[in-house]
C-alpha cells in the first residue's frame, strides 16, 4: 500500500528487454485501464489510483507492454465475463454475449467502425442496471480500452489485423534488410 | 405497521413499512413496466424492467424489490429511469424471436406492450439470435422457449403456489434455460396458471393454439361450476364458440388462480356426441322431432305412466344451475311428487348425511391444523386445497384419515389408513380419546372402543390447535355409513372446538341443497326411486354410466318397458339411447344463464357466453315450458333472474339436523370398494374435454389393493378389476379396493 507503481513494476522484475510499458489495469480486470504515463506517476493506494481514474479493486495488477494487442485483450476479457455471467438478470445475461460477439467479429476481420460506439453504448446499458457487480465489471474495461486505444480498434477494423503485429512485423522486416 | 410518507412522480403518497415501490405505483395508477414481478409471487428482481430513479441513489433501483422509505423521492419516468428501462428493453429483445405474427400471445403480450412504449424501431443487434429447443410439457401447455425471457414467474408459481416444482432454470449465462425437470409432462392440477403468469408467448394454451386472436374474441365474465369454489373466469368466445377460458381475479373466491379443470373443460362443449335435436323413441326406433312434438310426447308419456303422482321420479346431476334445480323440484312438487334427488352417487341417503360447513374460505387459510378425512383434496377441490396449503406455509399441520395415502402438495404429519368399513370405528376411537383428554364423560356406546397411539395423536393435535378444521371429502359418499361418519365428526368437532368443512359436496350441489332438491319425508330418495315402483322419470343432465352409485340398477330400471324416461341432456350416448324415451337437448356450461352457490354460500350468477349448439335450449326454459304444458301455476317466468330471485328467497327446505345417533352395524368382513373418479371425469363436459383426458391426471386408471387384500381377492398386479388394472400397493388400507379412474363405475 502506498508503493509507487514504478517501484512495484521494478520489484516484479520489470519489463522485458527492449519493451516499453503500454497500459496498466491496476485492480483486476473489472477496473478501468490506465495509460502508461498515468500509471507511472501514481502510487498503489486508494486515493492515488482513484485520482488516476481507476480503482485498486481486487489489487491484481495487469501490466501490458507494447507487444500487447488491445483488441485481442479486450476480447479475451469480454469472453471471460460472457462466460461468467450467471444469467439471472437481463442486462448481463444478454449484454455480455453481445459485447463478446461484436469484439470477436472485429477480431475475425468483419468489424465496422460503428461497432466501437455500439460497444460503448452496450456497456453503458449494462452498467448500473444489473443485480450484482458482474455486469458493471463487464462494462468497465470496454469503455476504458476504447477510450485509450481507439486507434488500435480502428486499425483492426480497417485492415483486419492488429496494429501491434503489423508494427513488429515491420521492425523484423527492416532487420532482415 | 407505521405509515410512510413519500413522493412518487411528484405525488405525495402514503404506504406501510415494507411496501414495495411497485405495489404503491400500481395502487396509484402509475404504470411501471415489469416482467418478473407478480403480485401473488415472491420478488425475484431479475428482469430489471422496473428500474426507477430514487433521488440520492446513484443507480436506478428496481421498483419491485425496493421498499419505500420516509421522504423518498421516486421518479418512474424521468430521463434516468427511462434510459434504464429502455436499456433493459433492448436487451430483452436482442435474443427474442419477435415472431409475433405466428405467436399466440400476440395482442396480449406484456413484452409486445412494453416494447411499444420502451423499445426502438430499429434493432442495433445484427448477430444471430438464440434458439431454444422445446421439450414439450404435455397436452395443456404449448411451449416455445425461444420466446422465454427468463422472468422465472412459472418457476416461482410451481414452487410457491402449485407446490410441485416442475419448471426450473438450468445452465448459466446466456445459456440459461427454463425447462421442465420431468419428461412425462406437467403433473399439477393448477398448471394452466403458468400460461396466465407467463408474460410472453413461451407458455400458451395448447388446445387454443392458432384458434383465434385475442382481439377477435369476446370476453364474457362467468363462473366455473366444476367444484365448490365457483372460480371466476372469462370465457373468450369467437363466432359463437368458447375458444378459451382464463382466470378472472376475485380475491374472495379464487384469488388469481383457476384449476386446469376449470380452464380446459370447455373443449367438451364441442364434442361430437352433443345432443343437437329433440328425439323421441317410437316402437323402439329413435327419430328426430320438433321441440313441439317432443315436448308433447314427453308430457303424454309422463302423464300416462305416472298416473299416481308418487310414480314420478325427478333426478339431476350435481352440475345443474340453481335455477334448474329450483324449477325442477317445483315441477315435481306441483305434480304432487316428492321423489326428488340429486345425490345419485351416495350410498347412505339417510337424513343427516349432508352436514353443513361452518368455516369460510378465508378462514381456511388461517387455520393452524387440519384433519382431512376421506379426501384426496388436492385433486377434488384444488382451490380449497390451495387455501390449506397456504395455511401450512404459515405453519399449520395436517393429519389425514384415508383409504389410501395420497400425494398432497404440502407436508402431512400423520397419514392414517382406514378402509371405508373401519372408518366409523377409527373416528369413534378419536372421539373416545377426546373424551378422555377433555375429561368429559364418554357415552356408553363408546365404552368398548379402544384407542391406539395414532388416534391419540390425532385427538391431541385437534385439541392443542387453536384454529383446527376437520375436512370431510368425497370418498365418504360411497360409504354406507356416511351419516354415522358425519355424526361422529360433528361430535369430535364440538369437543375439539374445531370447524367443519364438508367437501363431500361438489359441483353445484349446494344449490340443490338450497332449494330442497331432495325428498322430504314422504318422498323416495334416488336409490329407492330406482328400486321401488317408479314408472316415469325426468332426468336433468344425468349420465347413466357415470352418475349412479349403482349404474346397473339404474339401467335396469330405466330400460323396463313400463318405465318412461325423459332425459334433458347435453350429450347423447349409447346408454341414453337405450335407456330413455325422449331426449331433450340441453344447453351446457356457458350456454345458459344460471347461478352457482359456492362453499362460502355466495350465490354467483352468470349469463350465457354462447348459444347452445343445434336446437339445444337452456334447462330453465325447457322446464318452464314443460310446467306450462302441464298447466301448473307459478311458472310465469320470462327471465332466469326471476327464477334465481325466487330460488334464493327459499329458507331451507331440507332438514339437515342430525337425528339418528345410533350407528349402524357394519359387516367389516366384506371387502369394500371405493370407486373414485379422476378429477377430469366428474361431469359430462369435463369427461369429453380431450386435452384434459391426455394428462397424467386424466389418464389415472388403477385399482389400488394391498397385498393382503389382493391375495384374498386372488388378484395380482396387472389383472383387471372391473376393467381397471390392479396395482398392488402398500399405501392402501387392507380390506378395500381404491379405484381411481376415468372409467365409469362398475364395481
Ligand atoms: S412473446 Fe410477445 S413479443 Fe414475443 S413473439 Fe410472442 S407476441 Fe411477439
Ligand atoms: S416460460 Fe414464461 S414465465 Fe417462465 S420464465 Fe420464461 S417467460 Fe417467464
Ligand atoms: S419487475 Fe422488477 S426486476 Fe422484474
Amino acid at each position: 500500500m502506498g508503493t509507487p507503481f514504478s517501484k512495484l513494476l521494478e520489484l516484479a522484475g520489470g519489463l522485458k528487454e527492449g519493451r516499453t510499458l503500454k497500459a496498466v489495469i491496476p485492480g483486476g480486470s473489472s477496473t478501468p485501464l490506465l495509460s502508461a504515463d498515468t500509471a507511472m506517476n501514481m502510487t498503489m493506494d486508494y486515493d492515488s489510483i482513484a485520482n488516476a481514474g481507476s480503482m485498486l479493486g481486487a489489487g491484481s495488477v495487469i501490466i501490458m507492454d507494447d507487444t500487447t494487442c488491445m483488441v485481442k485483450t479486450l476480447t479475451r476479457l469480454a469472453h471471460f465475463y460472457y462466460d461468467e455471467s450467471c444469467g439471472q438478470c437481463t442486462p448481463c445475461r444478454e449484454g455480455t454475449g453481445w459485447l463478446y460477439r461484436v469484439l470477436q467479429r472485429i477480431l475475425d476481420g468483419n468489424g465496422k467502425n460503428e461497432d466501437l460506439d455500439l460497444l460503448v453504448s452496450v456497456g453503458e446499458k449494462i452498467s448500473g442496471n444489473t443485480i450484482c457487480a458482474l455486469g458493471d465489471a463487464a462494462a468497465t474495461p470496454v469503455e476504458s480500452f476504447i477510450r485509450h486505444f481507439r486507434h488500435e480498434f480502428e486499425y483492426y477494423i480497417k485492415h483486419g489485423r492488429s496494429i501491434v503485429e503489423s508494427e513488429h512485423h515491420l521492425i523484423e522486416e527492416e532487420a532482415i534488410v | 405497521m407505521s405509515e410512510i410518507e413519500f413522493e412518487i412522480d411528484g405525488k405525495l403518497v402514503f404506504a406501510n413499512q415494507g411496501d414495495s415501490i411497485i405495489s404503491i405505483a400500481d395502487r396509484e395508477g402509475i404504470d411501471v413496466p415489469r416482467f418478473c414481478y407478480h403480485k401473488k409471487l415472491s420478488v425475484a428482481a431479475n428482469c430489471r424492467m422496473c428500474l426507477v430513479d430514487v433521488e440520492g441513489v446513484p443507480k436506478a433501483q428496481p421498483a419491485c424489490s425496493t421498499p419505500v422509505a420516509n421522504g423518498m423521492k421516486i421518479h418512474t419516468r424521468n430521463d434516468k429511469a427511462k434510459s434504464a428501462q429502455k436499456a433493459v428493453m433492448e436487451f430483452l429483445l436482442i435474443n427474442h424471436p419477435l415472431d409475433c405474427p405466428i405467436c399466440d400471445q400476440g395482442g396480449e403480450c406484456e413484452l409486445q406492450d412494453v416494447a411499444m412504449e420502451y423499445g426502438t424501431d430499429v434493432s442495433k443487434f445484427n448477430l444471430g439470435k438464440r434458439i431454444v429447443a422445446d421439450k414439450g410439457i404435455g397436452a395443456l401447455i404449448q411451449t416455445d422457449m425461444t420466446r422465454c425471457i427468463h422472468c422465472t414467474r412459472c418457476v416461482r408459481f410451481g414452487a410457491e403456489v402449485a407446490g410441485i416444482v416442475e419448471m426450473g432454470g438450468t445452465g448459466r449465462g446466456e445459456g440459461v434455460k427454463i425447462e421442465p425437470f420431468l419428461t412425462e409432462g406437467i403433473q399439477s392440477e393448477l398448471s394452466g396458471n403458468m400460461i396466465d403468469v407467463c408474460p410472453v408467448g413461451a407458455l400458451t394454451s395448447k388446445p387454443f393454439r392458432y384458434e383465434a386472436r385475442t382481439w377477435q374474441m369476446n370476453a364474457v365474465e362467468t363462473i366455473a361450476r366444476h367444484d365448490l369454489i365457483g372460480s371466476n373466469i372469462y370465457t373468450q368466445t369467437y363466432r359463437g364458440k368458447v375458444k378459451r377460458v382464463v382466470a378472472r381475479d376475485n380475491e374472495l373466491v379464487n384469488e388469481t388462480w383457476i384449476s386446469d379443470r376449470d380452464r380446459f373443460s370447455y373443449e367438451g362443449l364441442n364434442h361430437e356426441s352433443r345432443a343437437l335435436h329433440p328425439k323421441i323413441k317410437k316402437n323402439n326406433k329413435w327419430q328426430e322431432a320438433s321441440w313441439e312434438v317432443a315436448l308433447d310426447f314427453a308430457i303424454s308419456g309422463l302423464k300416462k305412466n305416472a298416473q299416481n303422482p308418487n310414480q314420478l321420479g325427478v333426478l339431476a346431476s350435481k352440475n345443474s344451475t340453481l335455477e334448474e334445480y329450483y324449477l325442477m323440484q317445483k315441477l315435481a312438487r306441483s305434480f304432487g311428487s316428492e321423489n326428488i334427488d340429486y345425490r345419485l352417487d351416495k350410498a347412505d341417503l339417510s337424513i343427516g348425511s349432508s352436514m353443513l360447513s361452518n368455516i369460510s374460505l378465508s378462514e381456511m387459510e388461517s387455520i393452524d391444523h387440519a384433519l382431512i378425512v376421506n379426501s384426496y383434496l388436492r385433486l377434488e377441490q384444488p382451490m380449497i386445497n390451495h387455501r390449506i396449503r397456504k395455511a401450512t406455509l404459515n405453519g399449520a399441520s395436517v393429519n389425514t384419515i384415508n383409504n389410501k395415502k395420497f400425494d398432497f402438495n404440502y407436508r402431512t404429519n400423520l397419514e392414517v389408513l382406514s378402509s371405508p368399513q373401519k372408518t366409523v370405528l377409527m373416528l369413534q376411537s378419536v372421539l373416545k380419546s377426546l373424551h378422555d383428554k377433555t375429561k368429559t364423560p364418554a357415552p356408553k356406546h363408546l365404552s368398548k372402543i379402544t384407542v391406539d397411539d395414532s388416534q391419540n395423536k390425532i385427538a391431541d393435535d385437534l385439541i392443542t390447535a387453536e384454529r383446527p378444521v376437520i375436512v370431510i371429502g368425497e370418498h365418504v359418499n360411497s360409504n354406507i355409513s356416511s351419516s354415522d361418519i358425519m355424526n361422529i365428526i360433528s361430535e369430535i368437532a364440538t369437543l375439539a372446538n374445531a370447524k367443519i368443512a364438508n367437501l363431500s359436496h361438489s359441483g353445484n350441489s349446494l344449490s340443490a341443497e338450497k332449494v330442497g332438491f331432495k325428498p322430504s319425508n314422504k318422498g323416495k330418495n334416488a336409490t329407492s326411486m330406482l328400486s321401488e315402483n317408479t314408472k316415469a322419470f325426468l332426468l336433468m343432465d344425468v349420465d347413466l354410466n357415470y352418475d349412479f352409485i349403482n349404474p346397473k340398477l339404474a339401467a335396469d330400471t330405466f330400460n323396463k318397458d313400463d318405465v318412461f324416461v325423459v332425459s334433458l341432456n347435453s350429450f347423447e350416448d349409447e346408454a341414453s339411447q337405450i335407456n330413455s324415451d325422449v331426449i331433450l337437448p340441453l344447453a351446457s356450461f356457458y350456454e345458459s344463464s344460471g347461478t352457482h352457490i359456492n362453499f362460502d354460500g355466495i350465490a354467483q350468477s352468470f349469463s350465457a357466453s354462447v348459444k347452445g349448439p343445434g336446437d339445444s335450449k337452456p334447462g330453465w326454459k325447457i322446464i318452464k315450458v314443460l310446467a306450462d304444458l302441464f298447466e301448473f301455476k307459478g311458472f310465469e317466468y320470462t327471465d332466469s333472474t326471476q327464477v334465481a330471485d325466487d330460488a334464493l328467497a327459499i329458507t331451507s327446505i331440507g332438514n339437515n339436523d342430525i337425528v339418528d345417533k345410533n350407528t349402524k352395524a357394519i359387516d367389516d368382513s366384506k371387502i369394500a370398494i371405493h370407486w373414485q373418479y379422476s378429477p377430469y371425469a366428474v361431469d359430462g363436459v369435463t369427461r369429453k374435454a380431450k386435452s384434459l383426458q391426455e394428462t397424467p391426471i386424466g389418464k389415472m386408471n388403477a385399482a389400488f389393493i394391498s397385498l393382503v387384500t389382493a391375495k384374498e381377492l386372488k388378484l395380482s398386479g396387472g389383472d383387471l378389476f372391473h376393467g381397471v388394472p390392479v396395482s398392488i400397493n402398500e399405501t392402501v388400507a387392507d380390506g378395500c379396493v381404491f379405484v381411481h379412474t376415468y372409467q365409469s363405475r362398475k364395481g
